[in-house]
């Protein structure tokens, strides 16, 4: 749910008294025309409340605790669990994860395991980052109480996640359905980054170390198959443009 | 009001004639090429000054309006064997080229051919309205022969409706989506055009719309999906150049 302009100009002005509406774009890289229809709108989108309180050096998630629609964010969050983090590990990284592993194994039974430097994980959100997450806080029930709480249709929903989006408003309803700390679907939808969150830094890395190789092997091949599936109706889409292309342009 | 609706689908069939010529001349989907001319030229048959003139030159018997039907058989046969291609609407081949759509083929023309060789068509006149004011028994014969000139496009565009719309729900580009969109308009169209008969006639207005739409939103269609292709050609062109 957008934020109420009032609302938004009142939390300005507490932030940065003396700035105009030009510096605050200036320094925010808020687009100017961007603003302003927003303002006119009355409607102010969370993410330009996310790009000022980043300028100001604010950290958004207070930012946005202080207005109302998201006062459930003040205050300490539960803290991500172990298949929230790891959600939010790139497929790619997981798989490098499986070759890094399988190498160290085949040379341990020489050299007495020699760690291999741990390859740097791409910070989070990844392409399918939003369904994973909602994946990993799943329970079977999960999509039943986010509509029934919020009032979405289930296919909306699901749509939303297949786009790799979900508004913040649904981000935060997901996560309170699930019982989880409210910011991790902010950081799925790459609304705010892992550390404004308050995740440690390295989180990610520790619950992937902390995975047993055959749980590993077993969410890495999932997360192939998913993106087999996806590339194959991606291919098979374009195929049938260019059939389309072929004979009737 | 209809006059305006006629002069401005054969512009617009006439423009998409000439702006495939240069695509047709380096050899890329001629056959769409003939079908905007074809398409041209059926439309300029059915408008009733054209037709006038050129019926009297071909001996004032209304052999012309015949040889409009057979335009416009061809006219959507070839669109219905693009489009089938094209949607890979496979299954439905035998119903278009096969023998059962030979047969309606065949059968439909042979009862208009008859239809029309039974009535006293001399005075050229488009529509063959002053045909049908000469007696009770020609106004029918001019009315069943009209109904078989409506049988054909109505079935090739029945046997082509299932594709089209597989092809409007997908999640293909939204210059495909839009394009099958009207060809569906068109097909739908011609389909609903089987009920004329039951058209009161005071609106018979909505004959010519119905007619004239159907024509606007196959050519405008074909348009749309010619758009697409040049646009995905560019973009992936670009997209090499920058690769290299």
């Amino acid at each position: 749910m957008p934020l109420p302009a009032k609302a938004f100009q009142r939390w300005l002005q507490g932030i940065a008294p003396e700035a105009s509406t030009a510096d605050i774009c200036r320094i925010s890289g808020v687009k100017r025309t961007t603003l302003a229809q927003q303002l006119v709108r009355g409607k102010v989108a969370e993410s330009t409340v996310v790009a000022i309180s980043r300028a100001f050096n604010i950290n958004p998630v207070a930012a946005l605790a202080t207005f109302d629609a998201y006062s459930d964010l003040a205050g300490g969050q539960l803290p991500p669990t172990a298949a929230e983090l790891v959600s939010q590990i790139a497929t790619m990284d997981l798989l490098r994860a499986v070759i890094a592993r399988s190498a160290a194994a085949a040379e341990g039974t020489e050299t007495a395991r020699a760690t291999p430097p741990a390859p740097q994980l791409t910070p989070a959100p990844h392409a399918t980052s939003v369904r994973n997450w909602v994946d990993a806080i799943d329970d079977g029930e999960l999509r039943h109480r986010v509509s029934a709480a919020t009032g979405i249709a289930p296919q909306n929903y699901s749509a939303q996640l297949s786009a790799n989006r979900l508004t913040p408003e649904l981000a935060i309803a997901t996560s309170r359905a699930a019982g989880t700390g409210l910011t991790g679907g902010l950081v799925a939808t790459g609304m705010i980054t892992e550390s404004e969150a308050g995740w440690e830094p390295g989180a990610r890395q520790a619950a992937l170390d902390a995975m047993s190789d055959g749980e590993l092997a077993a969410l890495a091949g999932d997360r192939l198959q998913a993106l087999g599936k996806t590339l194959k109706r991606q291919e098979q889409d374009h195929e049938e443009t260019r059939t389309i292309w072929e004979n009737l342009g | 009001m209809i006059e305006i609706l006629q002069w401005s689908t054969l512009a617009v069939c006439c423009a998409a004639a000439v702006a495939r010529i240069p695509s047709a001349l380096r050899g890329e989907n001629r056959s769409l090429f003939y079908i905007f001319l074809l398409a041209t030229l059926a439309i300029l048959l059915s408008i009733d000054g054209p037709y006038v003139a050129i019926d009297s030159v071909l001996g004032g018997t209304n052999i012309t309006n015949l040889i409009l039907r057979f335009i416009v058989f061809a006219v959507i046969f070839f669109i219905g064997l693009r489009s089938m291609k094209a949607f890979g609407a496979h299954q439905y081949r035998r119903w278009l080229l096969g023998w059962p759509g030979m047969l309606v083929f065949g059968v439909i023309s042979a009862v208009m051919i008859l239809f029309f060789i039974m009535m006293d068509s001399s005075g050229s006149s488009a529509g063959l309205a002053g045909v049908a004011r000469r007696s009770v028994r020609d106004a029918h014969l001019v009315e069943y022969y009209g109904a078989a000139g409506r049988a054909y496009p109505a079935y090739v565009s029945l046997v082509l409706l299932p594709a089209i719309a597989k092809a409007v729900a997908s999640r293909l580009p939204v210059l495909v989506r839009v394009g099958a969109l009207l060809l569906g308009i068109g097909g739908a169209s011609l389909t609903v055009s089987l009920l004329f008969p039951f058209i009161p006639p005071q609106w018979s207005s909505l004959k010519f719309i119905i007619n004239y739409g159907a024509a606007l939103c196959f050519v405008l269609g074909l348009a749309v999906f010619w758009t697409g292709r040049v646009r995905a050609t560019r973009v992936a062109a670009r997209k090499s150049s920058t690769a290299q």
